[in-house]
C-alpha cells in the first residue's frame, strides 16, 4: 500500500480521536481541549476533557488496535477469514472471571484482574484439552479445544446468573456488554505494555504467518517449526485480546472485520497487515464508542453492540461478493 | 363477573371457617389490580403468599402477618416476616411452590415477568392480585386496597392517614423555601439516575428538592457520567456504600456538586421502600436539604 | 545427495506401518521417480522429509548429514519440497508467493537483499512464468499454479528438488511441460526425486525408478528394470501388458480389461 494511503490511515486515526475527544453530552471547544493537554487551570470542561474524554479515547484506541492486530494474526494462521481474537476460549473465560468477582462482592478494581486471570486459564485449559486429546500442537484440535471451553465457560456463566441477585445480573451484563468508560491510567499503561510487547513481537514474526498461511505442510517445507510458530502466536494473540478484555468487557466484531477491511485496501503480506489492523481497529473502536455517546442521549449504547451494528452490514457486502 | 369469578366467590363463601375468624366483615368491593384485572372477594383470605417486599411490609404493617404462609427471598424488612417460609424468586416464581402451600391469595409484583406466573395461578383457581407501587399516590390506593382485600381496612386506612399527615407536614415546611437540584444516584454501573416517575422523585419534591432528571418518565433511567455533569445538579445523593467510592474517584469529581463537597448519602434502605415509612424517608431527605427546617 | 535408510514410518492408531523400512538414494543430475499404487507409502516419503511425521526406524540423510539432527532452515536451504495440495486462503501476488521461497535464507525479520531478488528472478525465469509475476495466484490456471509453486521451489536455492504428484489435475499439454522441465533441472545438475503414479511418463523421463508396495520397495533401477508385467503386475493387481511405445521407444504400460 502506498506511502500516501498509509498517512491517509494515521490521519484518518488522529481526526477521529480529536472528534471523539470534542464531542459528547457536554460541548467542549478546541481551546478547551488545548487547555486540558497543556496543564491549564481546571474548569468543568477541562475536567471532562482530562478524566473522562482523554482515557476513554486512549482505552479505545488501544483495544482497537489490540482486537485488530490479534484477528489478523490469527486469520493469516489458521487460513481463515472467519478466525477471531476469542477464539481459544479467551472471551468466555473472561466472562467467568468477571463474573464470579462481583458475584463475591470484590470491588470494581478486582473485575479487570479476575477477567484477565479467567482467559488466561481458558487459554491454558484449551490447551491442555488439546494435548489430552493428543494432538501435537494441530491447531485444528486446539480450535476444536477452544470453542469446548468457550461452550463451558457459557454455561457456567448461565448457571451462576440464573440463581444470583438482579443486581448482580446487571452487572454482570453491563460488563459482558463492553465498555472503554472505566479506564484509570494505571490500566492504560498496563494495556500499552501488552500491546507493545505482544504486538510488537508478532509484527517481528509476521513472515512466520505469511509461511503459515501457505498451509502446514508447505510451510514446513520451507523450514518453519510449524507446531511452536502456531503456539507463538495463538499465546500471543491470546494474550493481547485478554488485556483488552481485561479493560473493556467483551467486544466484538472488530477481532473479524478490521482485518478484511485492511485487505480490501489491497494490504496482502502481514507484516503490513498487522500495523494495519492495528491503526483501523483503533479508529473502529474509537468511532463505534462516540456513536454509543451520542445516538440515545442521555444514556450510552454498549460498545460491543455498537461494533456488531457495524460489523454486520460490512459482513453482509462482503458475503455479496462471494456469492 | 366472569364465571370464573364467581366459582370463586362461591367457593370461597361455602368453605367453613376453619382457622382464624374474619376481622371485618366488609361486603365485596370491586377493584381492578395493576394488570388491569376486576377481582372481587367476599371472605377474607387466611393464607397469603405476598412476593414482593412492598406488599410484603404493608402486610405486616397492617397486621396481617399472622396470616401469611409465603414470601419471596427478597422480602426480608423488617426482622419478623423472615419467620415466614421464603417460597424463593419475586419475579418469574416457582408456581409449584406457591400452590404447595395452598394459598388463598397471592400478591405479585406486576410487571411482564411476572405475567406467566399469574395466569398460572389464575387458571388454577387461587385469587392472584398484581400491584406495583412506583409513586405515593399509588402506594396510597395499594394500601387501602390490601386492606379491602385481605379484611384490615381500619389498619390499612390509619397508615395512610398517618403517612399522608406527616408529607404534608413535610411539605408545608419547606414550600417556601428554594428547591435545589438533586441527582439521586441508584446505581453504578450502569450509572442509573432516579427518574420523575418514581416515588422517590415525588418524596424529593415534598422535601423541598427537585430531581434533575424529573423530566424523565420512568422510575429510573439510565445516563452517562457526562449527562449529569451536563445538568449540573445542585446536590448529589449517594448511598452509603456508593458515597465514599464517588467522593474519591477522579472522575465522579468533575461534578462540581461532588468537588464542593455537596454528595450527601441518603438512607437507601429507608428511601428505597414504598411503605409505611415514606413519611420518615421524606423527615430524612427534607434534614439532609434543609436542616433545622424540620423537627 | 538425498538417501532414506531403512526408514519406517507408522501413524498413530494405524495397524501397519506407511512405510515398513524403506531404502533409496537420489543423486544430483538425476531424476528418481518413486512409483506405486495408492497407500503404498509413496507421499509417506515425502512427509518424512519435511518432519510432518516421526520416524519409527531409520534415518533420512541428506549430503551425509542426518536430515533428523539438522536445522530445519538448513535442511529447506537444501532441500526444496513441493507438497501435493496447498489452499490459500488469502490471495497473494505471484511474485509475492515466489519471494516466501526465500524464507529459509531470510528468517524472522530480515528483509529481502538483491541475492534474494536475483534468486526469486531467476526462479520464474527458470520455471517459465516470468510473465505471470503480477498476476494473483487464486486466478491462475491449474498448469500456470503448478509451475509457481515450482517457482517457489526453485527460489528456496537448494539442489534437491522433492515434488509429490505434481501433475495430479493437468493436461497433458501441461503435464509434458513439467516433466520436461524437470528433467531439464535435473541434467542442470539437481537432484530431482519425485513421486508419481504417471508410470508411462516416469519411464521416459526418470533416470532412476522406485516401486513400493505395502510401505516396502520391490524394485528399483532404470525404468527398463521397473517397467516389466511381471514385477508390476502382482503390485497393481490388474491385469496389464508392457510394450516400447513406437515413438520413442520407452517402455510403455498397457492396461488390459479385466479377466
Amino acid at each position: 500500500m502506498s506511502v500516501l494511503r498509509w498517512t491517509a490511515l494515521v490521519l484518518a486515526l488522529l481526526l477521529a480521536a480529536l472528534v471523539a475527544i470534542s464531542v459528547g453530552a457536554m460541548s467542549i471547544s478546541p481551546s478547551d481541549i488545548w487547555k486540558a493537554i497543556s496543564g491549564g487551570p481546571e474548569s468543568v470542561p477541562v475536567l471532562v476533557v482530562r478524566t473522562l474524554r482523554l482515557p476513554r479515547v486512549a482505552l479505545a484506541t488501544l483495544v482497537g488496535a489490540g482486537l485488530g492486530m490479534s484477528g489478523a494474526a490469527l486469520q493469516g494462521t489458521m487460513r481463515n477469514p472467519l478466525a477471531e481474537p476469542y477464539l481459544l476460549g479467551v472471551s468466555g473465560g473472561a466472562a467467568v472471571g468477571a463474573v464470579v468477582a462481583t458475584m463475591l462482592g470484590f470491588g470494581t478494581a478486582f473485575v479487570p484482574l479476575a477477567a484477565f486471570a479467567g482467559s488466561i486459564v481458558a487459554v491454558l485449559a484449551a490447551f491442555f484439552v488439546a494435548h489430552t486429546a493428543g494432538s501435537r500442537g494441530d491447531p485444528r484440535v486446539l480450535l476444536m479445544a477452544g470453542v469446548v471451553v468457550g461452550a463451558f465457560a457459557n454455561a457456567a456463566i448461565m448457571v451462576v446468573l440464573a440463581n444470583a441477585e438482579p443486581n448482580i445480573v446487571r452487572n454482570a451484563l453491563w460488563w459482558m456488554m463492553g465498555s472503554v468508560a472505566e479506564g484509570s491510567w494505571p490500566q492504560i499503561a498496563v494495556l500499552l505494555g501488552y500491546l507493545v510487547a505482544g504486538g510488537g513481537v508478532l509484527v517481528v514474526i509476521a513472515n512466520q504467518i505469511d509461511v503459515l498461511s501457505l498451509g502446514e505442510e508447505s510451510a514446513a517445507a520451507l523450514g518453519l517449526d510449524v507446531d511452536r510458530a502456531i503456539q507463538r502466536v495463538f499465546i500471543l494473540s491470546s494474550l493481547i485480546a485478554a488485556a483488552t478484555v481485561a479493560a473493556a468487557g467483551l467486544i466484538g466484531f472488530v477481532g473479524l472485520v478490521v482485518p478484511h477491511l485492511v485487505r480490501a485496501g489491497g494490504v496482502r503480506r502481514s507484516r503490513p497487515l498487522l500495523v494495519g489492523s492495528a491503526i483501523v481497529g483503533a479508529t473502529l473502536v474509537v468511532l463505534a464508542d462516540l456513536l454509543g455517546r451520542i445516538l440515545r442521549p442521555p444514556a450510552e449504547l454498549p460498545l460491543g453492540a455498537v461494533t456488531a451494528l457495524i460489523g454486520v452490514p460490512f459482513f453482509l457486502s462482503k458475503l455479496r461478493r462471494l456469492v | 363477573m366472569s364465571r370464573f369469578h364467581a366459582l370463586l366467590f362461591a367457593t370461597l363463601v361455602a368453605l367453613p371457617a376453619c382457622s382464624a375468624p374474619a376481622r371485618d366483615t366488609t361486603p365485596a368491593v370491586e377493584v381492578r389490580d395493576d394488570f388491569g384485572t376486576p377481582i372481587a372477594f367476599g371472605k377474607s383470605p387466611q393464607r397469603i403468599v405476598s412476593l414482593n417486599p412492598a406488599t410484603t411490609e404493608l402486610l405486616f404493617s397492617i397486621g396481617t402477618l399472622p396470616r401469611l404462609v409465603g414470601r419471596s427471598q427478597w422480602d426480608t424488612f423488617p426482622e419478623s416476616v423472615t419467620t415466614v417460609p421464603s417460597l424463593g424468586q419475586a419475579l418469574r416464581p416457582n408456581v409449584e411452590a406457591i400452590l404447595n402451600v395452598h394459598p388463598d391469595l397471592v400478591l405479585l409484583y406486576a410487571s411482564q415477568d411476572n405475567r406467566d406466573a399469574y395466569d398460572r395461578l389464575r387458571r388454577a383457581g387461587v385469587a392472584t392480585v398484581a400491584l406495583r407501587i412506583d409513586s405515593i399516590a399509588q402506594f396510597e390506593r395499594d394500601t387501602r386496597l390490601i386492606g379491602r382485600i385481605t379484611g384490615d381496612s381500619v389498619r390499612a386506612d390509619a397508615l395512610v392517614d398517618s403517612v399522608q399527615a406527616t408529607l404534608d407536614r413535610v411539605r408545608a415546611a419547606t414550600a417556601a423555601l428554594p428547591h435545589p437540584t438533586v441527582f439521586i444516584h441508584a446505581w453504578d454501573r450502569p450509572i442509573i439516575a432516579i427518574g420523575g416517575g418514581s416515588f422517590q422523585s415525588q418524596l424529593l419534591e415534598i422535601a423541598g428538592g427537585h430531581n434533575v432528571y424529573g423530566d424523565i418518565a420512568a422510575p429510573s433511567a439510565t445516563v452517562t457520567l457526562e449527562d449529569v455533569i451536563q445538568r449540573n445538579p445542585d446536590y448529589v445523593f449517594a448511598s452509603p456504600i456508593s458515597a465514599p467510592k464517588m467522593r474519591a474517584s477522579a472522575s465522579w469529581r468533575t461534578i462540581p456538586a461532588v468537588r464542593a463537597g455537596r454528595l450527601l448519602v441518603y438512607d437507601t434502605l429507608l428511601i428505597g421502600r414504598p411503605s409505611g415509612n415514606l413519611g420518615a424517608a421524606a423527615v430524612s431527605l427534607a434534614k439532609l436539604l434543609h436542616p433545622g427546617a424540620i423537627r | 545427495m538425498i538417501r532414506f535408510d531403512d526408514v519406517a514410518v507408522q501413524y498413530p492408531r494405524a495397524a501397519a506401518e506407511a512405510l515398513a523400512g524403506v531404502s533409496l538414494e537420489c543423486h544430483r543430475s538425476a531424476l528418481t521417480a518413486v512409483v506405486g499404487p495408492n497407500g503404498s507409502g509413496k507421499s509417506s516419503l515425502v512427509r518424512a522429509l519435511i518432519g510432518r511425521v516421526r520416524l519409527a526406524r531409520g534415518a533420512i540423510v541428506v549430503d551425509g548429514a542426518p536430515a533428523a539432527t539438522m536445522d530445519r532452515a538448513a535442511l529447506a536451504r537444501r532441500v526444496a519440497v513441493v507438497t501435493q495440495r496447498e489452499e490459500l486462503a488469502f490471495p497473494l501476488l505471484v511474485s509475492e508467493y515466489v519471494a516466501l521461497g526465500r524464507y529459509p535464507h531470510l528468517g524472522l525479520w530480515h528483509a529481502a537483499g538483491t541475492e534474494d531478488t536475483r534468486a526469486v528472478q531467476d526462479a520464474m525465469t527458470g520455471a517459465g512464468i516470468a510473465e505471470l509475476h503480477d498476476r494473483r495466484v487464486d486466478a491462475l490456471s491449474g498448469g500456470e499454479l503448478q509451475r509457481v509453486r515450482l517457482a517457489r521451489a526453485l527460489a528456496q536455492g537448494g539442489e534437491a528438488l522433492v515434488l509429490d504428484e505434481p501433475t495430479a489435475f493437468l493436461d497433458i499439454g501441461h503435464e509434458m511441460a513439467v516433466f520436461e522441465l524437470l528433467h531439464r533441472l535435473a541434467r542442470d545438475g539437481r537432484a530431482v526425486l519425485l513421486v508419481s503414479h504417471q508410470l508411462n511418463l516416469v519411464a521416459r523421463f526418470a533416470d532412476h525408478m522406485v516401486l513400493l508396495h505395502h510401505g516396502r520397495v520391490v524394485a528399483a533401477g532404470p525404468p527398463s528394470d521397473v517397467m516389466r508385467a511381471d514385477v508390476l503386475e502382482p503390485v497393481y493387481d490388474w491385469p496389464l501388458v508392457v510394450t516400447r511405445d513406437p515413438a520413442v521407444g520407452a517402455p510403455a504400460l498397457l492396461p488390459l480389461r479385466s479377466r
